[in-house]
C-alpha cells in the first residue's frame, strides 16, 4: 500500500498493523483526536505506519460481526498533522478503509461487506469517493466495489 | 479534539477525508439502522455475479495465504499441497480438468495436493498464470520454503544420518 506525499509528489509505502499495548505511548488524544485505549473494549485497533519506520499516521476502529459476514469501522483518524489543507500525505484514510476490506474479504471471501455510520453532514462524501451505498444510517461496501477498493490500493 | 472543534476547523471533506466519526444514535435508532442494513445487504448480495464470487473466494485465499506466510509460527497442516486443494475447491475444477489445463501430470498434481512431491518453480509459475496473477508464483515458493525451514530445523533424523559423513568437527565454543 501507499500514500503520497504531497510536497514531493512521492509514493510513500505504508503498512497496517494490529494496535499492541505500548503503542498507546504514542496514542494521544492532540495526536489522534479520541480516547482510543477506552475502544480496546469493544473494538480491534489497527495502526498505520510508515514501511520503514514505526511511526503511527492512522488508526482505525474495527468491530466484526460475523453472523452478517461484516466489518464496522467504528471510528477512523488520522494523525493531526494530515488533516486539512496543510496536510502531509495523501490516502491514509483510503488505505485504512481498505484494509478493512481486505480483512472482510479473508473473513467472509465473496459475501464480505464493510459498513461505517458516519454523522450525516458528512456521509455523502463516503458514497461520492468509496463509491458506498446508503442503506439508513448506514454506509456500506459490498460485490464488485468492495473488491474494487481493495484492488484500487493495492493491497 | 473534540469532534465539535473538529467540525469547527475543518470543511465536511477535509473530515471525510481523514476520518470517520460515528454518528450519535439512540438504543432504538441503532436498532432500526442495523435492520436497514441488514436489509440492504441482503439485496445487495442477491446481485453478485458469479464471476465476482470466483474473485472473492480468490482473494479469501490469498489474503489467508498472506495472513500465513507473516507468521512466525509453523502450521503442518498449512502444506502447499492444503493450499492447492483449495485453490482446485475455489475454482470449481476436478483434478483431471485443472491438470490439463496447467499442462502437467494428473498423478503429479495428486502428489503435490497429497504432498508427496515437492513442486518446482514451473509449477507455481503455471498456478500465478492459471490464477491470472491473483495467486503470485512467489506465495507458493514462500509457502513452500516455509516447510523446508520448518523441516531442516526441527528434523533430527537427517542430522543423526549425515553425522557419519562428518569426520572432523570445530570445538565445542564456551
Amino acid at each position: 500500500m501507499i500514500i503520497i506525499e504531497i510536497a514531493g509528489k512521492r509514493s510513500v509505502p505504508v503498512i497496517v498493523e494490529r494496535v499492541e499495548k505500548a503503542d498507546f505511548r504514542n496514542i494521544t488524544k492532540s495526536r489522534f483526536s479520541f480516547r482510543w485505549e477506552e475502544l480496546t473494549k469493544v473494538a480491534e485497533l489497527y495502526k498505520l505506519v510508515f514501511a520503514d519506520k514505526p511511526i503511527i499516521i492512522g488508526l482505525m476502529a474495527l468491530i466484526d460481526f460475523p453472523s452478517e459476514c461484516r466489518i464496522e469501522i467504528k471510528l477512523l483518524a488520522s494523525s493531526v498533522e494530515n488533516v486539512g489543507k496543510g496536510k502531509q500525505y495523501e490516502g491514509i484514510a483510503g488505505c485504512l478503509i481498505a484494509y478493512a476490506a481486505k480483512k472482510s474479504i479473508e473473513n467472509y471471501s465473496s459475501l464480505a461487506s464493510i459498513s461505517l455510520m458516519p454523522k450525516t453532514e458528512i456521509r455523502q462524501h463516503y458514497i461520492k469517493k468509496y463509491n458506498m451505498k446508503p442503506a439508513g444510517q448506514h454506509v456500506f461496501l459490498e460485490g464488485g466495489a468492495l473488491l474494487n477498493l481493495v484492488n484500487i490500493y493495492d493491497i | 479534539m473534540s469532534v465539535r472543534k473538529i467540525f469547527e476547523k475543518y470543511t465536511n471533506e477535509e473530515i471525510a477525508h481523514a476520518f470517520i466519526i460515528p454518528a450519535k444514535l439512540t438504543l432504538k435508532q441503532q436498532k432500526e439502522a442495523d435492520r436497514e442494513l441488514a436489509e440492504a445487504l441482503k439485496k445487495s448480495r442477491l446481485s453478485l455475479t458469479d464471476e465476482q464470487r470466483l474473485y472473492g473466494d480468490l482473494l479469501q485465499l490469498r489474503f489467508q495465504l498472506e495472513t500465513y506466510l507473516k507468521q512466525d509460527h509453523f502450521d503442518p497442516t498449512l502444506t502447499f499441497g492444503h493450499f492447492l486443494n483449495r485453490y482446485l475447491k475455489v475454482i470449481n475444477k476436478k483434478k483431471k480438468e485443472f491438470a490439463e489445463e496447467i499442462q502437467i501430470h494428473e498423478t503429479l498434481l495428486s502428489h503435490l495436493i497429497n504432498d508427496r512431491r515437492e513442486p518446482n518453480e514451473n509449477i507455481m509459475v503455471r498456478l500465478e498464470l492459471h490464477s491470472n496473477n491473483v495467486i503470485p508464483a512467489v506465495y507458493w515458493y514462500k509457502l513452500a520454503e516455509k516447510e523446508k525451514e520448518h523441516h531442516i530445523k526441527t528434523d533430527s533424523a537427517i542430522r543423526k544420518r549425515e553425522s557419519q559423513f562428518i569426520s572432523g568437527r570445530l570445538p565445542a565454543f564456551a
